[in-house]
């Protein structure tokens, strides 16, 4: 388990790097080393600090907190199939930033807060029905797409309606870093930090959690509060990244169920090893969309959608004994 | 521990007291309220009346410090991708928290617990690999570690082959031997009868009376009413199950 940390953190620092440092024709990987060294011009100093530093943040801490969010969404509903993106927890987070867009054109705060209300909105509902009414597994995913499909025609309206509230509409709703805003990200990162923190801390209730309601029970722990308090900083992790990127979802999806079968048993480990892998992962992939087409940009959940989804589909394939699904 | 409370709209009052060193078996038909007891003592339902735990109302522990009093095993358990001491150390959650180091003393329990539920030998497999009776051990060894001074368990043996069920019974009264309570309900009131100290007989979402297998002959009739059937003291030696069922 140690050796596989080391790995990942390895791996995040190379692709961070790489990302940084990765030059265009704007901008060369050696007018960036002179601009690190002190260097380099306005323009290429403004370059690195107000855009590719912050959109590099951007893509690793929406890594970490979207694959963990899918990582204790999934813990908390014992359903391996569920992701923010999946249960409508993104979408809803989504809708409620075009609301706050609408009201409050120039506020990035707002829109924060404002994403994580309507995650919590969601993922409460969503939980609701799977606790509550004891429906299965498949009907839980169910509703959460029926409940996701509602948001997303209530964004197409905003959109359709209003097309001046969102610049890029395409890259909102596949989710990307291209128009990554340096107030929003300065907002988020400290939200993330907190959520990936606190779960990590809560880890290993989650691993009593996921004996069952009545043996967490027997155990001292408070179930209920317990599992409030995880959809709550799930919701949170979701809505922050979400108020950066747009409707990034698959991430959400993959990195955890990968994770779980690479990584021991305890969830304080997943949770880690999902944070670097999940950064990692969704760096290398903007990074990929930034550079493959250039002086073009391709949506990052564009390449996400093309490397994961064949992936996960070939992991599910393969490991459909061990994902534990119904 | 004493108890003493009603439920809901189902009234159901009785007072029962329940000792440590004993294994009490609560016994009744279908629907007549025996998981109910166990979930209530455990604290998992609301009730009124009162539930005494130590001189101490048992709705005013918190989670932690009730769960190093009860510990409680439900009906069916999850086999989840877990080895068996890590399922195990878990049990000392109640100890520990979040905040969870395996000290010297966490290890020698867990070592004892293991060897006591007899599934020392499967402390690196995991769950999802062992069979219904090892995994019911398995989970009793994490209650084990929990070392609670009662241990409620709801059904035990279901699922379990006749050798398991033995294996079961004889670890459950090692435990009690330590000086620890346990209460379980039983589906056979033979078992119950060869197995437990005290029997509670419930009907209908109520307690009818508490009953100890020696004095068996005074409380013949109600047994009959109830189940229909009752039991008889046998002393042929070889018996699995010295009380066996009479019409």
């Amino acid at each position: 388990m140690r050796r596989k940390l080391v790995i990942s953190i390895i791996l995040l620092i190379a692709i961070a790097a790489f990302s940084v440092l990765a030059g265009n024709g704007a901008i060369g990987t050696k007018d960036i080393l002179r601009v690190i060294a002190g260097g380099g011009s306005l323009s290429q100093q403004t370059i690195l600090f107000r855009v590719r530093l912050p959109r590099v943040a951007a893509a690793a801490f929406c890594g970490a907190a979207l694959s963990v969010a899918g990582f204790i969404i999934q813990s908390t509903l014992d359903n391996r199939i569920a992701s923010p993106g999946i249960l409508g927890i993104n979408n809803g987070a989504g809708l409620f930033v075009l609301i706050s867009a609408l009201i409050f054109p120039f506020q990035s705060g707002v829109k924060c807060i404002m994403a994580f209300a309507g995650a919590l909105a969601v993922a409460f509902l969503v939980s609701f029905l799977a606790v509550r009414t004891g429906m299965s597994k498949t009907s839980v995913i169910l509703s959460g797409v029926a409940i996701s499909a509602i948001c997303t025609s209530a964004i197409e309206l905003i959109i359709s309606l209003r097309p001046e509230t969102i610049a890029d509409r395409a890259a909102f709703r596949i989710g990307g870093f291209a128009a990554v805003n340096p107030v929003t990200v300065l907002f988020a990162i400290p939200l993330i930090i907190i959520g990936l923190a606190v779960s990590f801390l809560m880890a290993p209730s989650m691993d009593i959690l996921n004996l069952g309601d009545e043996v967490a029970h027997g155990l001292g722990l408070n179930v209920r509060a317990c599992r409030n308090l995880f959809i709550m900083i799930s919701a949170l992790l979701a809505a922050a990244s979400i108020s950066m990127c747009g409707l990034i979802g698959f991430v959400g999806l993959i990195v955890p169920n990968c994770v779980r079968i690479i990584s021991d048993k305890k969830s304080s480990g997943g949770i880690l090893l999902c944070a670097l892998t999940g950064a990692a992962f969704l760096l290398l992939c903007d990074t990929i969309s930034r550079l493959i087409v250039f002086p073009y940009e391709l949506p990052c959940g564009l390449i996400l959608s093309i490397i994961g989804a064949p992936y996960l589909v070939w992991i599910l394939v393969k490991k459909k004994k061990r994902l534990g699904i119904d | 521990m004493t108890t003493s409370y009603s439920y809901g709209k189902d009234f159901f009052v009785k007072e029962a007291l329940f000792t440590r060193g004993r294994i009490t078996g609560v016994i009744g038909p279908n629907g007549s309220g025996k998981t109910t007891l166990l979930k209530t003592i455990a604290g998992m339902m609301p009730y009124r009346g009162s539930i005494m735990i130590d001189d101490r109302e048992c709705r005013s522990y918190g989670g932690m410090e009730r769960a190093k009093k009860v510990s409680y095993l439900p009906q069916t358990v999850k086999a989840v991708s877990l080895d068996v001491e890590t399922l195990v150390w878990h049990g000392r959650f109640p100890w520990h928290g979040n905040y969870r180091k395996l000290t010297e003393d966490d290890a020698r329990i867990i070592d004892e617990s293991l060897q006591t539920a007899t599934v020392q030998d499967l402390r690196k497999r995991d769950l999802t690999e062992l069979s219904g009776g090892e995994l019911r051990r398995a989970y009793v060894a994490m209650m084990f570690a929990q070392n609670a001074d009662m241990m409620l368990l709801d059904e035990p043996t279901t699922y379990m082959d006749i050798k398991s069920q033995s294996m079961l019974y004889e670890i459950l009264r090692q435990y009690a031997g330590s000086g620890h309570g346990v209460i379980m309900t039983c589906h056979g009131i033979d078992q119950a009868f060869s197995y437990c100290d005290d029997i509670v007989v419930m009907n209908e979402r109520t307690l009818v009376k508490c009953i100890s297998p020696g004095r068996l002959k005074e409380d013949e009739a109600s047994l009959r009413s109830i189940f229909g059937v009752s039991v008889k003291r046998s002393d042929d030696a070889g018996l699995v199950y010295p009380y066996q069922l009479v019409k």
